[in-house]
């Protein structure tokens, strides 16, 4: 369920984003990474055996967590702070 | 383009003391980190909209006001903070060293004249069945992703591993409500037992283990099941982690055969082995490495004042081997110090000042040195975790058995970089920081040579990856 993985109740301002077209939910001080995880997102990009990637190490040395960010390719979700209104595309195998 | 006295990469505690001292000693210094707000994985501070985390984190009371005076010093003259900003690598010329540094999409070129790699250290990567479904998380991932976002990445988890860090999480993960399917530990020469009197042998250090102990007296009243002599072997699930395989280990930390592993419904695994060093930046400047299993694996070569191999480079913190925050803060001021004197010569910097910073990082590795053989983790049981269809490098999805086919066919192939080339283990985004131990672990039995023989992977320029586009805007003077 999303939002269900959030410890505490935000305190920044709720705003929207996309992920593949679909809005998600995020808070003023979220990472990328973290309102995709709160938004139920598994799959962050698809590795090149297809497989589903999600965030392994949240510090920037996986490249698990890469997405296309307002079509800026391998962006890591969780060194990027979420903005309203940014359009998120899961990455696919290349 | 600008030119200052001292660049530092990486903002945790090394890097944010020898800012401030260099700073005091009247240098100009700039400090480059990805995140946005210095701190380090350690210290990693929650957005500055939001509440900040409790003083004296992680059992170390000086780092709230650590990252404060950083924080502080942001608006001074002879300090920039480059946060949210990538080190691309560091390039020599005739005028000296310069930094190449990406803050969003401006890529600019930093003269240095001396340089400060502080980039800390990564959890280590360990390859098994199972290890890229979504779900499975290093436990500084798990821990930052609490401490910095409050966001629970998976509600039901089996952690495994022998670091104490590994401990903390889970205090972490009980505290903000999630469950703890169970805690496998691998044996170390340390038990849960041992941490109280480990930590009252050594006084006036270390909370991380205080704080490990006071966590295992937790676990207990809550009845998390905490197994000793295991490991987690697999990750199974449609798409993420639904169960989990857990076996016993035998006395020496190999698994038994005999036993068949128990399965185990969770849908998050934990891994806190340890911490490898964050060395790419020293491999591309051409710094030498050293293989120091206890101290994390490969470490950057230098001396006791902390100079690396190549001329005006120097390391302070995890990248010259693991050893905590304390000694970490203790390398960073040494580090400033002997900056200083290189570039104002010898006469800038009071001799009681280096004397007393070299006493501090003696202090503080003596320390680090019980710790680090305590919780050095068990290599050759887990290269072997990774099964013939094991993917051991996640970027490129070569498989154990492509490397060991790789391995049979070259008999002549003999150093990691060879390996890289004939089966492009090591070839993506990561750069191989997740597959080079696995690999060169097998290369080396394979072959029945050293990690120091088989040899680590180099580094390219840019360390991370980079458009061509980024780079020609880059070579353009300004």
């Amino acid at each position: 369920m999303p939002d269900s993985s959030r410890v505490a109740r935000p305190g920044g301002d709720r705003f929207e984003i996309a992920v593949d077209g679909q809005p998600a939910a995020a808070y003023d001080g979220d990472t990328l990474a973290a309102a995709m995880v709160a938004a139920g997102i598994t799959r962050f990009h698809s590795g090149v055996d297809d497989s589903p990637r999600m965030v392994l190490c949240n510090m920037g040395t996986c490249f698990e967590c890469t997405v296309t960010v307002d079509e800026v390719p391998l962006q890591r979700a969780c060194l990027i702070a979420a903005r309203p209104g940014m359009v998120v595309t899961t990455e696919s195998a290349r | 383009m600008s030119t200052y006295d001292l660049g530092i990469v990486g903002a945790g505690p090394a890097g944010m003391t020898a800012a401030l001292t260099a700073l005091a000693l009247g240098l100009s210094v700039v400090v480059v980190d990805e995140q946005q707000r210095p701190g380090g994985q350690i210290f990693r501070q929650p957005p500055a909209s939001r509440s900040p985390i409790p003083k004296g984190v992680a059992g170390y009371p000086w780092g709230q006001s650590l990252v404060a005076d950083a924080e502080a010093s942001s608006g001074r003259d002879g300090i920039r903070w480059c946060l949210g900003a990538t080190a691309l690598g560091v390039l020599e010329d005739d005028a000296g060293l310069e930094l190449i540094v990406r803050q969003a999409a401006r890529t600019e070129r930093v003269g240095v004249r001396r340089l400060l790699v502080a980039t800390g250290a990564m959890d280590l990567p360990v390859a098994f069945p199972g290890w890229t479904l979504p779900g499975v998380v290093t436990a500084g991932g798990m821990q930052t992703m609490l401490k910095a976002q409050q966001v629970l990445m998976a509600r039901n988890v089996v952690l495994t591993g022998g670091h104490p860090l590994l401990l903390l999480v889970a205090g972490l993960i009980l505290d903000a409500g999630g469950d703890i399917a169970e805690i496998a530990l691998p044996r170390s020469r340390a038990s849960l037992r041992d941490l109280p009197r480990a930590v009252g042998a050594l006084p006036g250090h270390l909370g991380v283990l205080a704080n490990a102990a006071a966590t295992a007296a937790k676990l207990a009243r809550s009845r998390v099941p905490v197994r000793r002599g295991a490991i987690v072997t697999a990750a199974r699930g449609d798409g993420r982690v639904e169960e989990v395989d857990v076996a016993a280990l035998r006395a020496d930390n190999t698994i038994d055969p005999e036993q068949a592993p128990r399965t185990v419904p969770a849908d998050g695994v934990v891994l806190g082995y340890g911490f490898q060093p964050a060395t790419d930046l020293a491999r591309q400047a051409g710094c030498g490495l050293r293989w120091d299993s206890p101290a994390g694996g490969w470490v950057i070569a230098h001396d006791d004042d902390l100079r690396t191999t190549v001329p005006n480079i120097f390391v302070a913190g995890e990248p010259a081997g693991v050893a905590g925050a304390d000694q970490a803060r203790a390398e960073g001021r040494l580090a400033a110090l002997m900056v200083a004197a290189s570039v104002r010569g010898d006469d800038g910097v009071a001799d009681n000042d280096v004397e007393s910073a070299r006493r501090d990082v003696r202090r503080a590795r003596r320390f680090a040195s019980v710790v680090q053989r305590l919780f050095e983790p068990p290599r050759e049981t887990l290269t072997d975790l990774a099964r013939g269809d094991t993917t051991v490098c996640r970027c490129e999805a070569v498989t154990r058995d492509d490397v060991e086919v790789a391995i049979e066919a070259n008999p002549f192939l003999s150093s990691t970089n060879a390996l890289k080339l004939e089966c492009r283990t090591g070839m993506g985004p990561c750069q191989g920081r997740y597959c080079e131990l696995t690999t060169a672990g097998l290369l080396a039995r394979g072959r029945d040579m050293s990690m120091e023989q088989v040899g680590p992977l180099n580094a390219q320029f840019p360390i991370r990856p980079a458009t061509v586009g980024e780079i020609g805007r880059m070579a353009e003077p300004e």
